[in-house]
């Protein structure tokens, strides 16, 4: 068999495609050491923070895997025109973006394969965590029946199927939320805030992500983008400048509110705003997550993808620091801080290792390993419009 | 001659061991920090229960108490000797033997009271150890 | 399923304050108020408000403490002195590594405090009545037990996501590699209250009386005793975040 014909064109691409496999199987050999050692020695993780990047980095990577189902849905369950050109690439990348997540998750848990057993026969249906993996389960199988219709061409099916992933990616999807938002220990998660937050969160992320890819895909394939394909990404950028304005009001109002209730929330807002997370927010979330984004979609009126691609690469930059910050931040007010503790400083540090690190690292190298093989494989994506 | 030799070092890494575990034994049996400036030592006892302070800085360098307060009638001039008594234990305190001498809630606050006054703990215990192997006051 | 799912729901929130009768109710704001005055730690208030001194009867007591033995611990903080012979107790027990702890002593100092500065706090798990781990892990790995109220381990059904380290507002969970899952204070029940002997490891190693274990749905228990009595404050750490812990503090 000639694998050749599958091996996308440019010599760039066949470069990145080297690439990212060899990081790939290096950042595995990082995994499969650091459960050899055990985890404890591996991550920086601790008892009281016991969620470090590799949640991060999961809820990264699922985020965006939401964000895509809900924008291909705008086209391809909903109907709108516009956005049908991108739906193939958007199903296919997030059935990739979901893989990457869960293998991130797979490093996490202590013990994945009991998973597989125990969500099945010991079901704790009060859990949030339990109702996110079984929702996301049910999203996996629902995303590649649709991307298998749309493979095939059968439309009306697809239209059916992409419509329950939509269902339960974002059940599932708010649920991840819910996973903070209802610990009810936790000051700086608890509330309803979680998520309603993570579902803007992820119609950015997804935007964010079809913008990049789509035009990667061109450039490396080295083909001039169709009249149709400009179009519908024009259209992304602008739902996504949409998007980015309702989480910079999100994100103002979670620091206004938080000035007022339990200290322990203040604790955090303020070492987020003002303490060792500053940098991280203003700088990553705020300014290369938001606002910069927001600026050179405006500035490039929706017309210049050039610079629409260069606002999602800043913006994915950005978006994996919110995701540190948020999932970090909950946990580093130490728990018995107002009783004047000599046990634990208030704010408990995390240091994220090389293992974690090199673990996130490899799961962005097979999102683009897997997007650059779907590249080839499916042609790029390209859908009739009927 | 070879076989004595390794007789020998065998027989000095056993004893270098046990000189060792000696060594711990006593950090187990309590503290005694030298202090120059008094002359007499700060004393943690760890025995009945771990971290116990009696502070000579405090006694005779702040309140100016004299040797003869507490030597020889109440404590042997040996620091941690009277942790070796049985009776060494609140009940005697409270019947006035030991630091219930001083300590009967008139002349000093009562035994029964403000235990962790001089209970600094196991954590007392561990910061006074570091303290004194980083040579820091 | 759903509707046992939402009666063991119900059955964990157990000790809403609105379904108290008013006269009592006033009766207990009036306690809780004495309470809250000396200690801005938190207050009974949150956990037993139902059963005021003297209005108990057996009757109401089952009601209010739903299980039974409802095993309780109250510490008498003042007399806590640091030993530590709790702690190797527990671990001794329990098999806790060096690296893990079932139950710890925190120290609270202050430089500004009047008189004395320091006071020893012990800390284990809170066995709460309403345990955030309990609902938030995806396995039933842990669980709150239907007949004593003490929060478990199934630590065969552990996935190891540690959601219920971050949900304890107590720091009362740890991984331990060698059970491959989390672990926690089960009041001794694995080693010692399940073969019969009582009390748990670290109340009977305790020198200074620190400790005292028992049935809080017994009146004539020393928990009961203490936690029903007004000359002194009783308290429960955190309550603001909802849990209903089963351990009290109070003074000797």
């Amino acid at each position: 068999m000639n694998l050749g014909k599958y091996l996308p064109g440019t010599k760039a691409s066949r470069f990145l495609l080297g690439l990212t496999f060899l990081v790939f199987l290096i950042s595995m050999a990082f995994g499969i050491h650091a459960m050899h050692i055990g985890y404890r020695h591996a991550y920086g993780v601790t008892r009281e923070i016991p969620w470090g990047v590799l949640i991060s980095g999961y809820v990264f990577f699922v985020v965006t895997s939401t964000g895509l189902c809900i924008v291909s849905s705008i086209g391809h369950v909903f109907g709108v025109k516009s956005f049908i050109p991108i739906a193939k690439r958007a199903v296919y990348l997030s059935i990739i973006t979901l893989l990457a997540g869960f293998m991130v998750i797979f490093f996490d848990l202590e013990n994945p394969f009991r998973m597989l057993i125990w969500n099945l026969f010991s079901p704790n249906l009060t859990s949030n965590i339990w109702w996110m993996g079984t929702l996301y389960g049910v999203y996996l199988f629902f995303m590649s029946l649709e991307f298998f219709f749309l493979l095939v061409e059968k439309h009306r099916s697809a239209t059916i199927a992409g419509l329950l992933g939509l269902i339960s990616g974002v059940a599932a999807h708010s649920n991840l939320g819910a996973v903070f938002g209802m610990l009810h220990g936790r000051e700086f998660w608890y509330g309803p805030y979680m998520p309603i937050y993570f579902i803007a969160s992820a119609a950015a992320s997804g935007c964010t992500a079809i913008i990049f890819f789509t035009y990667l895909g061109y450039k490396l394939m080295n083909e001039k983008m169709e009249r149709a394909m400009e179009i519908s990404l024009q259209a992304v950028g602008k739902v996504w400048a949409l998007v980015l304005a309702i989480l910079m009001f999100f994100t103002t109002w979670k620091l206004i509110t938080a000035f007022v209730g339990g200290e322990g929330k203040i604790l955090a807002v303020k070492e987020l705003i003002s303490g060792k997370y500053a940098f991280n927010f203003w700088f990553f979330e705020v300014f290369l997550g938001m606002i910069l984004p927001f600026i050179i979609l405006l500035v490039s009126r929706f017309q210049n993808l050039t610079h629409m691609f260069i606002a999602s690469l800043l913006a994915f930059i950005g978006i994996y620091f919110m995701r540190v910050d948020l999932v970090v931040l909950g946990q580093v007010v130490s728990h018995y801080f107002e009783l004047s503790i000599t046990d634990f400083p208030t704010f408990l540090s995390y240091t994220p290792t090389i293992y974690e690190n090199m673990i996130i690292i490899g799961a962005i190298a097979f999102t683009i390993l897997t997007f650059l093989i779907g590249e080839g494989v499916f042609k790029g994506h390209k859908v009739e419009i009927h | 001659m070879k076989k004595i030799i390794k007789i020998l070092i065998f027989l000095s890494f056993l004893l270098g061991f046990s000189g060792l575990a000696y060594l711990q034994e006593r950090s187990e049996e309590g503290l005694v920090i030298p202090n120059e400036e008094i002359g007499a030592p700060e004393i943690v006892y760890n025995k009945p229960v771990k971290g116990v302070l009696f502070s000579h800085k405090y006694h005779v360098g702040e309140l100016g108490l004299s040797c003869e307060s507490c030597h020889p009638k109440l404590f042997e001039m040996q620091a941690l000797k009277a942790q070796e008594n049985p009776d060494f234990n609140m009940n005697a305190l409270y019947q006035g033997k030991y630091c219930g001498a001083c300590h009967d809630g008139k002349m000093a606050f009562a035994s029964n009271t403000k235990c962790a006054t001089c209970h600094i703990g196991v954590k007392g215990l561990k910061r006074l150890e570091k303290e004194m192997k980083t040579g820091k006051k | 399923m759903i509707k046992r799912w939402f009666k063991e729901f119900k059955n964990l929130g157990n000790e809403e304050i609105e379904k108290i009768p008013d006269e009592e109710r006033r009766e207990f704001l009036k306690i809780g108020l004495i309470i809250t005055g000396v200690f801005a730690g938190g207050s009974l208030l949150s956990v037993v408000s139902k059963v005021a001194e003297g209005l108990a009867t057996p009757e109401e007591l089952k009601n209010n403490y739903p299980y039974k033995p409802h095993y309780s611990m109250v510490f008498k903080i003042d007399l806590c002195i640091d030993c530590e012979r709790c702690v190797e107790a527990c671990n001794l027990t329990n098999q806790v590594p060096d690296y893990g702890w079932r139950t710890m002593i925190l120290e609270r100092y202050s430089s500004k405090a009047v008189d004395q500065k320091r006071i020893f706090l012990p800390i284990l798990c809170n066995h709460c009545n309403h345990p955030p781990c309990v609902i938030a892990c995806p396995t039933k790995a842990t669980i709150k037990d239907s007949q004593t109220g003490i929060v478990k381990m199934v630590s065969y059904k552990c996935i190891g996501c540690k959601t219920c380290m971050t949900a304890c507002p107590y720091n009362a969970r740890y991984f331990n590699e060698e059970r491959h899952a989390v672990d926690k204070c089960d009041f001794c029940w694995e080693k010692r209250l399940s073969k019969g002997i009582t009390p748990t490891a670290c109340v009977e190693a305790c020198p200074a009386g620190v400790r005292i274990f028992g049935d809080l749905s017994d009146p004539l228990s020393e928990v009961y005793r203490l936690v029903h009595q007004l000359g002194k404050p009783v308290w429960v750490l955190k309550p603001e975040t909802g849990a209903k812990p089963n351990v009290f503090y109070t003074i000797s």
